[in-house]
C-alpha cells in the first residue's frame, strides 16, 4: 500500500484530466478498429509498396499475403483512386518507387565545362568479362579545380554513403569542391524496383557530371536480384549471383565514369556480425575486381582500416596512440568521428590513385 | 517497438483487449500488463529484457532492504547501496566507452602505454529512463515517501510499455497506486486519448521529420558550408524538430496510458513561451527536471547552503542532466551553459529579492524581449545538443555569425510553413481546441473512427517516408 496516493497524476499540455467523460471500453474498440482498418484500406497501396522492397523473408511474405486482398478491396470499391488524387493534392507522388528518386539537383550544368570521355566508359552498357571493357587502360588524373570551377564530387550509395556525405563535405576543402550527397538508405544494386541506382546515376551524370563519385554500396544487397519489373532474376548465393551482380557493379561504375569521372569505391567494412563476413568479403572482392579492371575506378579497402591487429572487428580506431569509438551500436555503421577518419582516409586515397593536386582534403 | 508502426498498432488492439477483458482479476490482468510490456520491450532485442528485469529486481530487493532499517543511518547506507547497484547498469551500458576512451588518450598524452580492454558496449533503449524511475522507488521507500510495493506492481511499474523507452519519468506514488483498482472501464476517454495520439504523431510524422531531413541534418551535418540564414533557420527549427518529436512521444505515450485508463503526468507545457531559463526548465521536459530537483539538486544541498554552493549545486545537476542525455563532451557542454544560465537566474533573483536590482514591467514589449532572448539561449544550448561534437556546434554558430555572404538554400517556404506551425503551438490559445474535443465528444462511433483514419492517411501522407526513430530513443 502507498502512504500517499496519486498526486497531480493526469493531465497533458493540452488538456487537464476529466476521468468521467468518455465512452465504454468496448465501444472505443469499434473505433480503434474502424480507424485501423479504414486507414489501411486508404493506405493499401502505399503498405503493399513498402512490403515489396522489403528484403525477401517471412516478414515480407506474411505481409504481402495480408495486403493482397485489402489492395483488391481498396480497388474494387474505388478507394484507390480517391487516395491516389489525396496524395497528390497532397504532394507526393502516389506511383513514385519506394526508394524516392535523387530529385533535382540544384546545380547548373551548363556553366561547367565538359570533359571528354575515355573511350573505354561510353557506348552500349557493358556487361562483366574476365578482362572487361576498360581493361589495360590507364586511369587519368582529376582535373585541376579552380576557384570558378569548383571539383564536383558526388557521394551515392546506401545509408553507409549517407553517413560519410556530411562528412565529405567537412572534410574535403569548400572552396575548392563541391559535394552533393546522395546516399539512400536502405538502397542497393539487388532491388532497382526499389531505388534504379544505374538510372539515377545517369541523372547524377547528366546534372551534375561529377569528376568525382564515392561509391559505398552494398550493405542491403545480399539478396535475390531483381529487375526493374521487381522479378526475380538471380537467387542469392552462388557463382550465378556473384556474376550477375558484378555485371551490376560494372554497370554503375561505368555509368559514372562515362562522362570523364573518376570512381573511388568504398568497400564494406567489417562488421560486429562474423555471420556476415563471407558474402561481405565476396562482395568486397566484386568491388576490387571491377575497379582493377575499370579505367578511372579505384577501390578503397574499409575492411582493413577498421579491423583489428589481428584482423577482428573492433569498434575502436587507434591511430598514433589516440583511440576513437568510431562504430554506431549497430556493429555495421560508424559515428560522426568514424565517418570522418573513413573521409580523411578515402581522400588521402584518391588523391595518391588519382593524382589530385592541389591536395583537396583537410585531416 | 516504435509507436507509429504497424507492429505497434496490432500489439496495442491486442493489449487494450487483453486489459479491459482481464480488468476485474488484478492478479491476471497484471501478469499480463507486465508479459505485454516486455514484448514490447524485446521487440527491440530480446536480450535486454534480462537487464530491464534485473533493474526491476535489484530496486525491489533494495527497496525492501531500506524498509527494514530502522536506524537512520543503516537506513541511508543501505540506501546508497541500493542506488548504486541499481544505477550500476546504466553507468557501464551508458559511459564505458566514453571512460575508456577518454582514459586512454589521457594516459597516451602522459607518455603511459595503456590499451584498455576495447569492448563495444551496446546501450540498451529505454535504460535511462527506467533507471532513473528505479531510483525513484527506492529513494522514496527510503525517505517513507512511499511503502514498499509488491514485486508485480514494481515489475510492472518500471516496465509499463506507455512510458518505458522515452518517458514521462512517472513516480511510484503516480503510476503504483493506478495498478491497485481496477480502470472504469465504462468511461475511456477516447477524445482526449485520440486528440493526444494523433496529434503527437502529427508532430513527430510531420513537422519533426520534414524539417529534420529539409534543413536540420543538412545544416548540422556540414554547418561550414551553410549560409547565415540556413544556419539560423536550421537552428530554429531545431528547437521545433527536438519540442515536436519528444512532446510528440510524450503525448502519444500518455494517450495511449489514457485508453488504458491510466493518467501520467505532463511532460511539456509550451516551453519556448518561458520569459526565463528557470521557466523553461518548468514547462521541457518536466519530469526530468522535477527529478533532478528531487533526487539531485535538494540532495546536494539546493539553495540551502549559501549562494555559493548554490551555484556549484546548479552547475553540477545541469551538467550531470547534461550527462544523462549522452556520453559526450557536447552533452557536458549543453548541461553547464544551462547550470550557468540557471545560476545567472538564480543571482538576479536574489539580486530582486534584496531590492538590489529593479524588477522589469510587466508590459507587452518587456515580454516580448524576454521570451525572445530565453529562446535565443535555449537554441544556443541545442546547438551544442544536436551538434555531433563541439567544435561543429562552435561552427554553426559561428556560420550565423559570419556566413552572411553565402547564398541561402535550405529555407524554403515548406520549412518556414513547419517552423511556423511548430512555434505556434507555443502561443495559440488552449480555448479553441477544447472547443473542438468538446464537440468530438458528443460523435458517434462510427464517425469517430472515420474520422481519426482520414487524419491518420493525411498525416501518413503529408510525411516524409519511413519510420525515424525519436530522438530520445537514444538516450
Amino acid at each position: 500500500m502507498t502512504m500517499e496516493r496519486t498526486r497531480a497524476a493526469g493531465g497533458t499540455e493540452q488538456e487537464p484530466r476529466s476521468p468521467r467523460r468518455g465512452m465504454p471500453a468496448g465501444r472505443v474498440f469499434v473505433v480503434l478498429l474502424i480507424s485501423f482498418l479504414l486507414w489501411g484500406l486508404l493506405y493499401a497501396p502505399e503498405l503493399q509498396r513498402s512490403a515489396e522492397a522489403q528484403p525477401e523473408g517471412v516478414r515480407r511474405s506474411i505481409s504481402l499475403a495480408i495486403l493482397e486482398p485489402v489492395v483488391w478491396l481498396s480497388d474494387t470499391i474505388g478507394l484507390t483512386g480517391v487516395t491516389d488524387g489525396t496524395a497528390e493534392a497532397l504532394g507526393r507522388d502516389p506511383d513514385a518507387a519506394v526508394g524516392g528518386s535523387v530529385g533535382d539537383i540544384p546545380i547548373d550544368v551548363d556553366e561547367i565545362p565538359t570533359f571528354s570521355p575515355p573511350p573505354s566508359s561510353v557506348g552500349p552498357t557493358p556487361t562483366a568479362s574476365p578482362a572487361g571493357p576498360g581493361a589495360g587502360q590507364e586511369d587519368t588524373a582529376i582535373r585541376v579545380p579552380t576557384n570558378r570551377n569548383k571539383l564536383r564530387i558526388a557521394v551515392v550509395g546506401d545509408s553507409l554513403a549517407a553517413g560519410i556525405g556530411y562528412f565529405a563535405e567537412r572534410v574535403f576543402k569548400p572552396y575548392a569542391t563541391n559535394v552533393v550527397k546522395q546516399g539512400r538508405i536502405s538502397t542497393g544494386l539487388s532491388r532497382p524496383d526499389y531505388f534504379n541506382w544505374p538510372g539515377q546515376m545517369e541523372f547524377i551524370v547528366e546534372r551534375f557530371r561529377p569528376d568525382l563519385t564515392i561509391v559505398m554500396i552494398g550493405e542491403n544487397d545480399w539478396q535475390a536480384l531483381r529487375n526493374l519489373a521487381g522479378d526475380i532474376e538471380t537467387q542469392e548465393g552462388g557463382s550465378a549471383w556473384e556474376q550477375a551482380y558484378e555485371e551490376r557493379v560494372e554497370r554503375f561504375a561505368s555509368i559514372a565514369t562515362a562522362d570523364g569521372g573518376h570512381v573511388v569505391w568504398v568497400g564494406l567494412p567489417i562488421e560486429r556480425n562474423m555471420g556476415r563476413w563471407a558474402f561481405r568479403r565476396t562482395q568486397n572482392e566484386i568491388y576490387r575486381s571491377v575497379a582493377d579492371r575499370l579505367p578511372n575506378v579505384t577501390f578503397f579497402d574499409s575492411w582493413q582500416e577498421f579491423a583489428d591487429a589481428d584482423g577482428r572487428y573492433t569498434a575502436y580506431y587507434r591511430d598514433d596512440g589516440d583511440l576513437t569509438l568510431v562504430r554506431t551500436d549497430d556493429g555495421v555503421h560508424f559515428n560522426a568521428d568514424g565517418y570522418t577518419i573513413l573521409m580523411e582516409r578515402v581522400a588521402r586515397h584518391v588523391t595518391d590513385e588519382f593524382d589530385l593536386k592541389p591536395r583537396l582534403y583537410e585531416s | 517497438m516504435l509507436f507509429p508502426t504497424i507492429d505497434f498498432a496490432i500489439f496495442f488492439l491486442l493489449v487494450f483487449l487483453g486489459h479491459w477483458v482481464l480488468n476485474h482479476d488484478r492478479r491476471a490482468w497484471s501478469a499480463f500488463m507486465i508479459v505485454a510490456s516486455y514484448v514490447f520491450y524485446g521487440w527491440w532485442d530480446w536480450r535486454y529484457v534480462f537487464l530491464l528485469a534485473g533493474v526491476s529486481a535489484v530496486s525491489q530487493l533494495a527497496a525492501i532492504m531500506v524498509a527494514r532499517q530502522d536506524e537512520q543511518r543503516r537506513r541511508m547506507q543501505v540506501m546508497a547501496i541500493g542506488v548504486a547497484a541499481t544505477i550500476a547498469p546504466l553507468l557501464y551500458f551508458k559511459y564505458y566507452g566514453f571512460v575508456t576512451v577518454n582514459a586512454a588518450n589521457t594516459a597516451n598524452a602522459l607518455g603511459i602505454n595503456w590499451v584498455p580492454p576495447l569492448i563495444q558496449v551496446i546501450l540498451p533503449v529505454g535504460v535511462s529512463f527506467y533507471t532513473f524511475m528505479a531510483i525513484s522507488y527506492v529513494v522514496d521507500v527510503y525517505r517513507r515517501d512511499f511503502e514498499v510495493s509488491g514485486w508485480s506492481d514494481l515489475f510492472l511499474y518500471l516496465s509499463f510499455f506507455p512510458h518505458l523507452v522515452a518517458g514521462p519519468i512517472v513516480r511510484p506514488d503516480e503510476l503504483i497506486p493506478q495498478f491497485e483498482h481496477r480502470q472504469d472501464a465504462r468511461h475511456v476517454d477516447i477524445v482526449g486519448a485520440g486528440w493526444l495520439i494523433l496529434g503527437g504523431l502529427f508532430k513527430k510524422v510531420v513537422i519533426a521529420n520534414t524539417l529534420s531531413a529539409a534543413i536540420v541534418d543538412p545544416v548540422f551535418g556540414d554547418p561550414s558550408r551553410q549560409s547565415a540564414v540556413d544556419a539560423l533557420g536550421g537552428l530554429i527549427a531545431y528547437a521545433v524538430v527536438i519540442y515536436c518529436d519528444f512532446s510528440g512521444y510524450t503525448d502519444i505515450a500518455i494517450g495511449v496510458a489514457k485508453l488504458l485508463g491510466f493518467e501520467f503526468p505532463q511532460n511539456f507545457d509550451r516551453p519556448y513561451s518561458a520569459r526565463s531559463i528557470q521557466e523553461f526548465w518548468r514547462r521541457w521536459h518536466m519530469t526530468l527536471s522535477r527529478w533532478l530537483r528531487d533526487y539531485l539538486y535538494i540532495p546536494l544541498g539546493g539553495n540551502r547552503k549559501g549562494p555559493v554552493r548554490t551555484y556549484v549545486n546548479l552547475m553540477l545537476t545541469m551538467v550531470l542532466g547534461g550527462l544523462w542525455h549522452g556520453a559526450a563532451w557536447h552533452f557536458v557542454v549543453w548541461g553547464g551553459l544551462h547550470g550557468i544560465y540557471l545560476a545567472i537566474g538564480h543571482w538576479k533573483t536574489g539580486m530582486r529579492a534584496t531590492g538590489r536590482l529593479a524588477e522589469p514591467p510587466s508590459s507587452a514589449p518587456v515580454i516580448v524581449v524576454q521570451t525572445v532572448t530565453t529562446f535565443a539561449l535555449v537554441c544556443i544550448g541545442w546547438a551544442f545538443f544536436r551538434a555531433d561534437s563541439v567544435a561543429t556546434a562552435l561552427d554553426l554558430l559561428g556560420r550565423i555569425l559570419h556566413g552572411w555572404s553565402t547564398p541561402t538554400e535550405l529555407l524554403t517556404a515548406q520549412v518556414l510553413l513547419w517552423t511556423a506551425v511548430g512555434l505556434a503551438t507555443q502561443f495559440l490559445p488552449h480555448a479553441p481546441a477544447e472547443w473542438l474535443r468538446a464537440r468530438l465528444r458528443g460523435w458517434q462511433v462510427v464517425p469517430l473512427g472515420v474520422a481519426a483514419a482520414l487524419f491518420l492517411f493525411v498525416l501518413t501522407t503529408l510525411g516524409p517516408r519511413g519510420v525515424a526513430p525519436f530522438i530520445y530513443f537514444q538516450f
